[in-house]
């Protein structure tokens, strides 16, 4: 089975990154509701991660289901590699 | 380079099968010392944040056992 490209995990490293500071920021303003600068770098991360994951999903193909991803053709969100096995 | 390490003494008696450690030190984070936290921080960048664990500069508290801090362990 061939393997992913290197591509592959850079562009993964990026999204964990973005989910990362959205979930710190989501944290943050949970008890800053008033934070202006919060509040725009919270929708700067939005943008940049939704970027982010349509260009993995571009590549990768589906990353979630029920309607969280565009499907390729085939029906293509069951095939390897799981996140698991990368 | 964290400076909110602290020590305590545990009682060593006469009696203990091995030589006592007199002196233990233990970290207290951060955020005991900052109370409510202020705005405007300054941040890691988002891949430094996903390796540090935090997004803010301040919160980040690295723990590195002794052997680490032999082999020069510092914070990245």
């Amino acid at each position: 089975m061939k393997q992913v490209p290197e591509e592959y995990y850079q562009i993964m490293e990026q999204l964990q990154a973005m989910d990362f500071v959205l979930v710190e920021l989501t944290l943050y303003l949970d008890t800053h509701p008033d934070d202006l600068e919060a509040i725009n770098q919270f929708n700067h991360y939005v943008k940049e991660r939704k970027h982010i994951k349509k260009m993995f999903e571009s590549q990768f193909g589906p990353l979630q289901q029920f309607g969280n991803s565009y499907s390729g053709y085939p029906w293509n969100w069951k095939d390897a590699p799981w996140p698991w096995q990368v | 380079m964290n400076t909110h390490f602290k020590t305590y003494h545990p009682y060593a008696s006469p009696f203990d099968p091995c030589t006592p450690i007199l002196e233990k030190t233990y970290s207290t984070p951060p955020h005991l010392y900052m109370g409510f936290q202020p705005p405007n921080l300054p941040q890691f960048t988002p891949l430094e944040a996903l390796r540090a664990g935090t997004l803010w500069k301040d919160f980040y508290d690295p723990w590195y056992n002794s052997l680490e801090k032999a082999k020069g362990g510092l914070p990245t």
